[in-house]
């Protein structure tokens, strides 16, 4: 049995347990309700709440999930208490002193995690937008101040918005939770970067992953349990092709379920792994699926549903069904629901699971075969403005008014400015646009002839509040063109100078040049007396300065036609 | 008395219904876009039986919307989406012709893997739903080599047929193909495979068809008419081919089942190539006038064939 109860205003959850008592205070805010721009707000919070407590002597941690985040400990009643009550006071008086220092931890805990096959798995199906924003390092962090992170805490951080869970048989004497009064936030609208599914993208990752988005229920979590079986037994036992072969559940809080599943591979067998997996997949999505994997799995799940700690251990996730309005079960409840699935319901799970599948492929395997698409990897359009060419190659960058467009070989990347996530800038004026569909432009000023006033432009149309400054990059990291290889330009692309330039020397070659002839027959015809011969010299420093004069049309023309 | 002249040799077919009456009542059934009948020829038939016929099914040029219907009407037929598969495999590899991928335009590249790729969504299918359907696999294998999946996963779906039939000598043929250099695989694989292959099997199987095969690769995939004379006349490879031959079509115990043409019309020519004439001559008389446009196409088809056959009796001695 949980219990409801009350403190200070916290909806409280109470379940028993034999072991040590537990405790979690979680709040519903999370990395998808942060934008691009100011990625990392909430961890930092989470960090900075924890901060002054970072010598206790017992176990404390903080969670940041893309949905929620949690605080939570271990102990006895008082260690209890006060770890909770002082986490509520550290986020109503944010210990700010520590704001850099607490940056720069996560600075570091950013670049020390090891990248996992999943990561981006995010922003491809998201976009740099809510829940594709985990994919993402946290770049608001440099331009987070005391002032946003106090905003942050009181639209997110208040007792409308958290729920405090308790394994142990009460609430811990002397328990307060001082925390503002707000409003509960709902979970954030999931955007999409998928036009279609299902659909695939290559990934450097030495695995095949599959995510999708199913309706939560107890036949989806269920179904989980099965692919992973049928997984395990056709990649692992019987080709001996993978290693690792899991499957994952997890309810996103909106009435639907993350649903994935990895197979890793040897480098060299990576073709047979993706092949396998196919078949795996079409499997199940033809429906013959083994009865014996359906009741091996409810089997499983009945176990952990009869042991004397089934509540203490799922007050977590029951206290984010309180914090998002989705329905707690009963234990009994659980029971019937688990007995009733069948193995059409599993049926349907794997239809859904296929219509909303993105493939992860390793590099130099496509999956356009197996029926999956190639998710975006370019715009569908470009934006109007004025065209500036590559230094080198055929690309140019087109700024606009709306927007920036690369037209590359490969097809068009489009941010506008309207769309754009953020923008990262560098002091050597380089800048880099993430679109909210995660489409990434790279504007190198040495590598294109920009007009000065191009980047000024870009600056001013992304509001002020989505530039991050990035720091200053070493000499060797700028990208330069090429010395070798300097390509002709397109006649449609010539700078207004050289007509100017190829008129004027035509000018002045007719002018040095008729002065010139006139001179020479003048003299030739007239002869030259004694003491007049420097006028041959005249003669042929006019016929030079004329010759001077021509080269640069004959030189901007070859130029042109070249 | 004048002796009589030698009858002169029947020319040559290559129509498989010359070989398998059946291959005729199934040319007819889907002519007449008769599904019931089509059924009919295939009912009992073994995956032998089966692949032949399959295979058979493709040449018939013209018949995708009749089986496009038919699989849309029953889209978990296990025949219905073998055959449509099929199908879609010779159109495509139809368009890319015969020539070596350096010689194929774009164009015509796309359309071949367009094909391919509708052809392995139809056939996914239908090994997702029966898995024991070996017909279905070895096409599989074919679309691994064709859309270029890769050494392992051609591998991966050989080995997945073997689990039920592990001596289905057109999918080791499939196989051989892709283990080939011209397919990115390199000779030691292919010959490691064509002798496991043949070891596997039982004495007086056609598997041993492998080894021979590989030496008709190995022989083709030479640069110059110098090395190609030197290969047939090295005795490991003449021994070999003998050895392969005593294991199959020579073996006591050999039967002509579904497939025997090209079984026997492979070592007819290996053994012409090695100048083994006795048991080349065996061979064509055997075939009668039967033959299989694999391998004869090697040798410029139905002349090549008349040419060693009329070696063969030459100096082997028509039996």
């Amino acid at each position: 049995m949980i219990q409801h109860l009350d403190v200070d205003g916290v909806p409280t959850l109470l379940a028993p347990t034999a072991g040590p008592m537990r405790a979690g205070l979680t709040f519903r805010v999370g990395t998808a309700d942060e934008t691009l721009s100011r990625a990392g707000i909430t961890h930092l919070i989470e960090h900075l709440a924890l901060a002054p407590l970072g010598l206790a002597d017992y176990h404390v941690n903080g969670v940041t999930a893309p949905a929620f985040t949690m605080f939570h400990t271990q102990g006895s009643e008082a260690d209890i208490a006060a770890f909770l009550t002082a986490v509520c006071e550290h986020l109503s008086d944010l210990p700010v002193a520590r704001l850099d220092v607490e940056k720069d931890i996560l600075r570091t805990e950013w670049s020390s995690r090891g990248a996992a096959a999943v990561d981006d798995i995010p922003l491809w199906r998201h976009g740099a937008r809510d829940f594709g924003l985990s994919s993402y390092p946290e770049w608001g962090l440099g331009a987070l101040t005391a002032d946003h992170l106090r905003e942050w805490v009181a639209r997110s951080f208040t007792r409308e918005n958290a729920v405090l869970w308790i394994a142990g048989d009460r609430v811990p004497a002397g328990l307060r939770l001082p925390l503002p009064s707000g409003v509960r936030q709902p979970v954030p609208a999931v955007s999409s970067a998928l036009p279609q599914t299902p659909a695939y993208f290559v990934s450097g990752a030495r695995a095949v992953v599959l995510d999708s988005v199913v309706r939560r229920s107890a036949a989806a979590a269920v179904f989980s349990g099965v692919l992973e079986r049928e997984l395990y037994r056709s990649l692992r036992q019987e080709s001996g092709l993978s290693y690792t072969t899991t499957t994952a559940y997890e309810p996103r809080g909106d009435g639907y379920a993350t649903l994935r599943a990895l197979a890793d591979a040897l480098a060299e067998k990576q073709d047979a792994v993706l092949g396998g997996f196919v078949d795996v997949l079409a499997k199940l999505r033809v429906g013959r699926i083994e009865q014996a994997d359906l009741d091996a799995t409810i089997a499983k799940r009945e176990d952990v549903l009869g042991t004397a700690e089934v509540d203490a251990a799922r007050l977590p996730g029951y206290a984010l069904n309180v914090l998002t309005g989705e329905p707690n079960l009963s234990i009994d409840e659980h029971r019937a629901e688990l007995k009733a699935v069948s193995l059409a319901d599993l049926h349907d799970v794997a239809g859904e699971m296929m219509s909303s599948a993105l493939l992860l492929v390793p590099r130099g395997l496509t999956a356009d075969w197996a029926g999956f698409v190639a998710a975006p990897t370019h715009s569908s359009d470009t934006v109007e403005g004025t065209t500036y060419p590559a230094k080198q190659g055929a690309g140019a960058l087109r700024i606009g008014v709306d927007g920036v467009t690369y037209l590359g070989t490969d097809g068009p990347l489009t941010v506008r400015y309207a769309d754009c996530s953020a923008m990262l800038t560098w002091p050597d004026g380089a800048r880099q646009l993430i679109g909210s569909d995660a489409i990434v432009l790279h504007v190198e000023p040495t590598m294109f002839n920009l007009h000065p006033a191009a980047l000024p432009v870009i600056d001013a149309q992304v509001p002020a509040d989505r530039h991050i400054a990035m720091p200053a990059r070493t000499p060797d990291t700028i990208p330069q063109p090429s010395t070798a290889d300097q390509p002709a330009r397109t006649p449609a692309n010539r700078p207004w100078w050289e007509i100017a330039a190829i008129v004027i020397s035509g000018v002045a070659v007719l002018l040095v040049g008729a002065v010139s002839l006139l001179v020479t027959y003048v003299v030739a015809a007239a002869g030259t007396e004694p003491g007049e011969e420097w006028l041959w010299g005249v003669v042929v420093a006019g016929w030079l300065l004329t010759v001077i004069l021509a080269l640069p049309i004959v030189l901007l023309w070859r130029r042109r036609r070249g | 008395m004048i002796a009589a002249m030698p009858a002169p040799l029947p020319a040559p077919t290559f129509d498989a219904a010359a070989a398998y009456p059946e291959v005729n009542d199934l040319r007819k059934a889907l002519d007449a876009a008769d599904w019931p009948a089509v059924q009919a020829v295939f009912a009992d038939r073994d995956a032998d039986g089966r692949t032949l016929l399959v295979g058979a099914a493709g040449d018939q040029v013209g018949t995708e919307p009749f089986l496009r219907r038919v699989y849309d009407a029953h889209p978990t037929d296990q025949l219905a989406g073998t055959l449509l598969g099929n199908q879609l495999i010779r159109a495509g590899w139809r368009i890319r012709s015969a020539y070596r991928a350096q010689h194929v335009s774009r164009a015509q590249f796309e359309q071949f893997h367009e094909h391919l790729r509708r052809a392995e969504r139809v056939l996914i299918d239908v090994t997702a739903r029966y898995p024991d359907d070996a017909a279905a696999w070895t096409q599989r294998i074919t679309l691994a080599r064709g859309l270029q999946l890769g050494q392992n996963e051609a591998r991966r779906r050989y080995d997945r047929l073997a689990r039920e039939h592990p001596h289905h000598a057109p999918a080791q043929a499939a196989l051989l193909q892709q283990l080939c250099p011209k397919w990115s695989g390199d000779w030691d694989r292919a010959f490691a495979f064509a002798r496991e292959c043949a070891q596997a099997a039982p004495a007086g199987a056609p598997n041993a068809v492998l080894v021979a095969e590989a030496h008709l690769e190995r022989w083709l995939d030479f640069d110059t008419q110098r090395e190609r004379t030197a290969y047939l006349r090295s005795t490991p490879v003449v021994d070999e081919v003998m050895q392969a031959g005593q294991r199959s079509v020579l073996h006591p115990d050999f039967v002509d089942r579904s497939g025997w043409v090209w079984v026997r019309s492979t070592f007819a020519l290996m053994f012409s190539l090695t100048e083994q004439w006795p048991a080349a001559a065996s061979q064509f008389t055997a075939l009668g006038n039967l033959g299989t446009e694999y391998p004869w196409a090697y040798v410029d088809d139905a002349e090549g064939y008349t040419k060693y056959r009329a070696k063969a009796y030459a100096k082997g001695g028509q039996s």
